[in-house]
């Protein structure tokens, strides 16, 4: 196995709800490879979108180390995390979460705002990123103009226009039709394969899970 | 795209609910301004040209109970007066008008050349109004409005005096801050049905303005323990003392003023919150790829103050325009002779919305900082 860019060690993650505390990770320990497709299976409630969460930073642990590129994520602030969000990780969500008030461009662009790249790099990024999803003749559309396997390409665009190690898929297939789908998976492997990023992917579905290099399952909160 | 783009466009999103929030800032600060003008007109009347050098010397007991003309004689001979004339209410009603549409003073006609220098009148209206009697001179207003001219005649029917009296115009005046009154002659009204020997009040010019306490002073030592003590003030000091017998107004115009901001912070911040709560999943979205709670705060706080001020500057505008190049006295038939929107206003009514834009911010931007990406991501569209 090539070095691992994720590294997680005694992961738990405890929900309180009320008088009861519901365990949605418990003590998980997991490695994942740089140019890995990771795909994390598993019912409704497994832990597996939390899973994904806490790795992308937008969730805190209960307990437990969560290294990427061996920075320890859950040791980073909120204002740390934001950064390190913006600059190591691309999301890419089930129900596309575009700005519908702005164009393909302008959403694939929004990231960068951040960054201190001049108004043309910006440019001729987001014009790389539409084109690495081959959307380079719809950058003014805006979402509602757009087809759900287009507007889901959309999100990947924005999710590698930093150029991020790790992106992050929360059943990205999940509102698409199987051709739809199937773009979308082909583009996600070209991105391992081709550009060499770590894709992290939940899906409830056997043939999405195929295109991924390794499959991993989860039941009650545990690798199973 | 640039930041203030992404802004604009969110700020546009909902076209209809921008405009109606655009609209009704405008029209409370509108509303606002309004009432900020007309309690300083009422609480601060204009100051006409020569003001600091003229004295009001009423009867010490009320501004009703007359004085003795015989006063007269002695306030000319205390040193720095330059001139004195009297200054009598007639109270006279126009023609078959309901009540008293605008007011008269029986005067000495020397006068108007020296202690109401500020009206200015044509030569041939200062000698008619020294040689006839029964001559009277009329401010522009006034007379535009009855469509007066020197040489007519008309009457009016006192509601002090018994009966009524026939003036002849001698001129129409204007230049000074209210251009409504009418001067007519206090020897005419001895002449006829008032009370000779005795005058409402005297208004005196002085020599300088340095010597204004002195005189002032003066005569009111002149009259003291006599049957008619005086008190003596500058035209300032009488003009606060007359509006302060309006009531307590400037309360009244405060307290609705209150109101107003009270009821935009409402509806702004609820204009605000709802803005932001329909948003709450991109907010969340943004915050996922990396924006940071300063940011956001910066995108919600830019956005109200964007609306805020918009609204400020279409409603202050409007206000500034319409009382400027309007024709007040004719907007609020002759109650407001000017409705000036002083820069001090227009700072203080886009301060208020600044303030507004800020204040409207807090609560959606408390929220988006607390709200976590995972929480904010289950948010339904």
């Amino acid at each position: 196995m090539a070095e691992p860019i994720v590294q997680i060690r005694n992961l738990s993650k405890i929900y309180q709800q009320g008088e009861i505390n519901v365990t949605a990770l418990d003590n998980i320990s997991l490695d994942i490879a740089g140019a890995e497709f990771l795909t994390l299976m598993g019912p409704s409630g497994s832990g597996k979108s939390t899973l994904l969460h806490i790795i992308a930073g937008i969730d805190r642990p209960t307990s437990g180390e969560c290294r990427v590129q061996n920075v320890d994520v859950t040791k980073l602030n909120e204002s740390q995390l934001a950064d390190w969000r913006n600059q190591n990780v691309g999301f890419i969500f089930q129900t596309f979460n575009l700005i519908p008030v702005l164009t393909a461009a302008e959403n694939v662009e929004l990231p960068l705002l951040l960054t201190q790249l001049s108004k043309k790099q910006r440019h001729n990024q987001v014009a790389t990123a539409l084109e690495l999803v081959g959307l380079s003749d719809r950058s003014k559309h805006l979402p509602r103009q757009l087809s759900g396997g287009q507007e889901q390409r959309v999100a990947i665009a924005r999710a590698l226009v930093t150029d991020p190690a790790l992106i992050v898929a929360d059943e990205p297939t999940g509102n698409l039709d199987s051709h739809s789908a199937h773009e979308v998976l082909g583009v996600l492997q070209s991105l391992r394969r081709d550009a060499g990023k770590t894709i992290i992917m939940v899906t409830h579905d056997p043939k999405a899970a195929a295109f991924g290099t390794r499959q991993i399952h989860l039941e009650k909160g545990e690798l199973s | 795209m640039t930041i203030s783009a992404f802004i604009l466009k969110n700020a546009l999103r909902n076209k209809r609910r921008a405009l109606l929030s655009v609209s009704s800032v405008a029209a409370s600060l509108f509303l606002l301004v309004t009432l900020q003008v007309a309690l300083r007109e009422l609480t601060q009347p204009p100051e006409s040209s020569g003001a600091e050098l003229r004295v009001a010397v009423r009867n010490k007991i009320s501004l009703t109970n007359p004085l003795p003309a015989r006063q007269r004689g002695v306030i000319e001979r205390i040193p720095g007066v330059a001139g004195v004339t009297p200054f009598t209410w007639f109270g006279g009603k126009y023609k078959n008008e309901g009540g008293m549409t605008f007011a008269q003073f029986a005067i000495d006609p020397k006068a108007l050349g020296t202690v109401f220098n500020d009206a200015k009148m044509d030569a041939a209206g200062y000698i008619a109004f020294n040689q006839q009697k029964d001559s009277c001179v009329i401010g522009k207003i006034t007379a535009e409005k009855y469509g007066l001219k020197p040489g007519d005649r008309f009457s009016l029917e006192s509601t002090v005096y018994p009966g009524s009296l026939t003036f002849r115009v001698a001129g129409i005046y204007s230049g000074t801050p209210d251009d409504r009154n009418m001067l007519f002659r206090q020897d005419y009204l001895d002449d006829s049905i008032g009370m000779p020997g005795y005058v409402g009040m005297w208004w005196l010019k002085v020599k300088s303005a340095a010597g204004m306490p002195r005189v002032i002073a003066a005569v009111n030592k002149a009259f003291e323990n006599t049957s008619a003590e005086v008190r003596a003030e500058s035209e300032r000091a009488f003009q606060l003392g007359f509006i302060s017998m309006l009531g307590n107004i400037k309360a009244l115009v405060a307290s609705l003023s209150t109101v107003v901001v009270f009821t935009l912070v409402l509806v702004s911040a609820s204009t605000m919150s709802m803005a932001i709560r329909e948003r709450f999943r991109e907010l969340a979205i943004l915050k996922a790829l990396g924006f940071r709670r300063r940011e956001l705060f910066a995108f919600i706080l830019a956005e109200s103050f964007g609306l805020a001020v918009a609204g400020a500057v279409i409603g202050i505008g409007a206000a500034y325009c319409l009382y400027t190049f309007g024709d007040i006295s004719k907007m609020t038939h002759g109650i407001f002779v000017t409705f000036e929107v002083t820069p001090r206003i227009i700072g203080f009514s886009a301060m208020v919305a600044a303030l507004l834009g800020i204040v409207s911010a807090i609560a959606p931007s408390l929220s988006v900082a607390r709200m976590s990406v995972v929480n904010g991501l289950k948010t339904l569209d």
